[in-house]
């Protein structure tokens, strides 16, 4: 190990967290608004978002409805940022960003490439073996022991934000809108760590880069069946811990006007808002890296492509390239099938979440922790 | 112990203190509730700067995840809206408890910087999740299993308590009840009808 001097390392971890929130937060975001607007119009056979426009020498430029999330930021930005007279005003303005901070905090810990090798950029890497390299740069912010357990350690304070929003609006809908998410998210929570399980057995390990390396090295989690389980459960788990349709009891509209978002508006809003679309983004990212390869391209090795036997070299900043672009399609399929799921299913009832919690998902997901153990005895005997 | 880890402990200590004050003198519960929250991830803190990561991670999940969530929404569910009066107690209690405070303090202060402690080896792993899941499997594995017992049992006693009726236990209570009326109503008869005789014959 090479040690590097404290401003390089500084550095590298500030252009990585810009990387990241560049493509999660300032990409990301305004591209599943607008494919939320679409793809619900596709559904529900409407013409899809067209208003928002700008006139340029007398032509209507609509850009298919992509200027709908600049004309929504403008519209946060401007509103009137109401607080209910009686509210807690201190509780009532942090709560939005007790809830935001968790889901921005979970992207420390997610690998979105291969080590990079900065001084090796345009060379042809040998396919595998230990590489001496001065400048090695691991694609991910923090790589820490705990791994995946950072994340749920984070998720778990993000509870608390939509409950005490909830209870400082000083308003009976939100309030129930908090208790219902508060309820929900804890009973989520537990299922979720629980539908992992079987995934850590198998990779034996909690790192997230260790998950994405041996997928690399092996096969994608997806094809074992034991994981395959474990994606059906855990997507289930995370939709819901995410408070998304069809699990949106705690938001319900049309018993709870708008749930523990009621009182909120203006840029409040927008960080709740915010908030829900980068967990979004990290549900998707999370089971592209335990179940789908993370970054893993078939048959793209260190040094090219290698189709059975078939030999493609090439040079390094293209492979990486290649492996991240490719990580973040397979994010964008998973979130379009969260957009499918969101505007294909009603609502649930309450009691029917909370059944599907303890008495459904939870003895499943002990089930196949049991079920993962016998498979991986019989394939070591 | 290197700078950065003693900058996060620093930081850490005092947040948590913060944080256990603030628990202790906020007067709106749900703002104790939130101190208390900060003080649980300064601890997780305090963990981390002394290599125990796993802990530290379960620190969080456990206790600003599930408990102080727990709290949160007791809270709500009492509907705690106004402020906790001010303590009425006199001066007596206040100036006795300062002086018990400083005391421990005190003694904790100088226990801590006068006794010499050997400075523990750490083993390999110390903390991380190999570490401590090896330790739990290879010398602890009775207490650890007790203690799931203990809270198996702890779940079993809860789910007893709070459980509703069964349908056959419901229509049993029914019937006991009905009983039980149907003799309240024949002792309230026999009384009316006493009281009844006695005003008649007063009557007379």
């Amino acid at each position: 190990m090479i040690e590097h001097p404290i401003l390089f390392l500084v550095g590298i971890t500030l252009a990585k967290i810009v990387c990241v929130l560049a493509v999660a937060v300032a990409a990301f975001a305004p591209l599943l608004i607008w494919a939320e607007r679409r793809q619900s119009a596709m559904i529900q056979d409407r013409l899809g978002p067209m208003r928002a426009n700008i006139q340029i020498l007398g032509m209507n430029i609509t850009l298919g409805g992509m200027l709908h999330p600049v004309a929504d930021a403008l519209k946060l930005f401007w509103k009137e940022d109401f607080v209910p007279p009686k509210a807690d005003k201190f509780l009532h303005a942090i709560a939005p960003m007790i809830a935001l901070i968790p889901a921005l905090a979970a992207f420390t810990v997610i690998p979105f490439g291969n080590t990079l090798y900065l001084d090796a950029l345009n060379q042809v890497l040998p396919a595998d073996g230990a590489i001496e390299s001065a400048h090695a740069i691991q694609l991910q912010i923090a790589t820490i022991d705990v791994g995946i357990l950072f994340i749920f350690a984070v998720a778990g304070t993000g509870v608390v934000g939509a409950a005490i929003g909830g209870y400082a609006s000083d308003n009976k809908f939100s309030l129930i809108g908090g208790v219902r998410a508060a309820s929900q998210m804890v009973s989520y929570e537990v299922v979720l760590g629980l539908t992992l399980i079987p995934c850590f057995m198998v990779y034996q390990s909690l790192r997230l880069e260790d998950m994405a390396m041996w997928q690399h090295e092996n096969t994608w989690g997806i094809l074992n069946p034991a994981l395959f389980f474990a994606f059906i459960l855990y997507f289930v788990a995370a939709v819901a811990e995410n408070k998304r349709v069809p699990f949106d009891l705690p938001e319900g509209e049309s018993e709870l006007v708008g749930g523990y978002l009621t009182e909120y508006s203006s840029m409040r809003f927008g960080m709740f808002f915010m908030g829900e679309f980068i967990e979004v983004v990290v549900l998707g990212a999370l089971a592209v890296v335990i179940f789908f390869g993370a970054w893993d391209v078939p048959f793209l090795t260190r040094s090219g492509f290698d189709v059975f036997g078939h030999y493609l070299p090439m040079v390094h900043w293209l492979v990486a390239l290649i492996q991240v672009v490719v990580f973040i399609l397979k994010i964008i399929v998973l979130m379009w099938f969260q957009l499918m799921v969101r505007w294909t299913l009603p609502r649930f009832r309450y009691d029917q979440v909370m059944k599907l919690c303890w008495k459904g998902l939870l003895p499943l997901a002990l089930i196949n922790i049991l079920f993962t153990g016998v498979l991986l005895l019989a394939w070591r005997s | 112990m290197s700078t950065a880890n003693t900058v996060l402990l620093v930081v850490s200590a005092l947040l948590a203190l913060g944080g256990a004050v603030g628990t202790i003198a906020a007067a709106r519960p749900l703002r104790a509730a939130l101190a208390l929250l900060v003080n649980i991830v300064a601890l997780a803190g305090v963990f981390l700067s002394l290599h125990a990561q796993f802990l530290a991670m379960v620190q969080l999940i456990v206790y600003a995840g599930a408990v102080v969530v727990l709290f949160v929404f007791v809270i709500m569910m009492v509907g705690a809206t106004g402020k906790v009066p001010r303590s009425p107690r006199g001066l007596a209690t206040k100036t006795v408890s300062l002086v018990v405070m400083s005391v421990v303090s005190l003694v904790l202060v100088f226990g801590v910087a006068y006794v010499s402690m050997p400075a523990a080896h750490l083993p390999h792993g110390y903390g991380t999740v190999e570490g401590l899941g090896a330790v739990l499997f290879t010398q602890a594995a009775v207490p650890f299993e007790l203690v799931s017992i203990t809270l198996l049992v702890a779940v079993v006693g809860a789910l007893a308590v709070a459980r509703g009726r069964t349908p056959k236990e419901a229509a049993e209570a029914r019937a006991r009840r009905a009983a039980e009326g149907l003799e309240a109503d024949a002792r309230l008869a026999e009384e009316r009808r006493i009281s009844a005789e006695v005003s008649a014959h007063g009557g007379h």
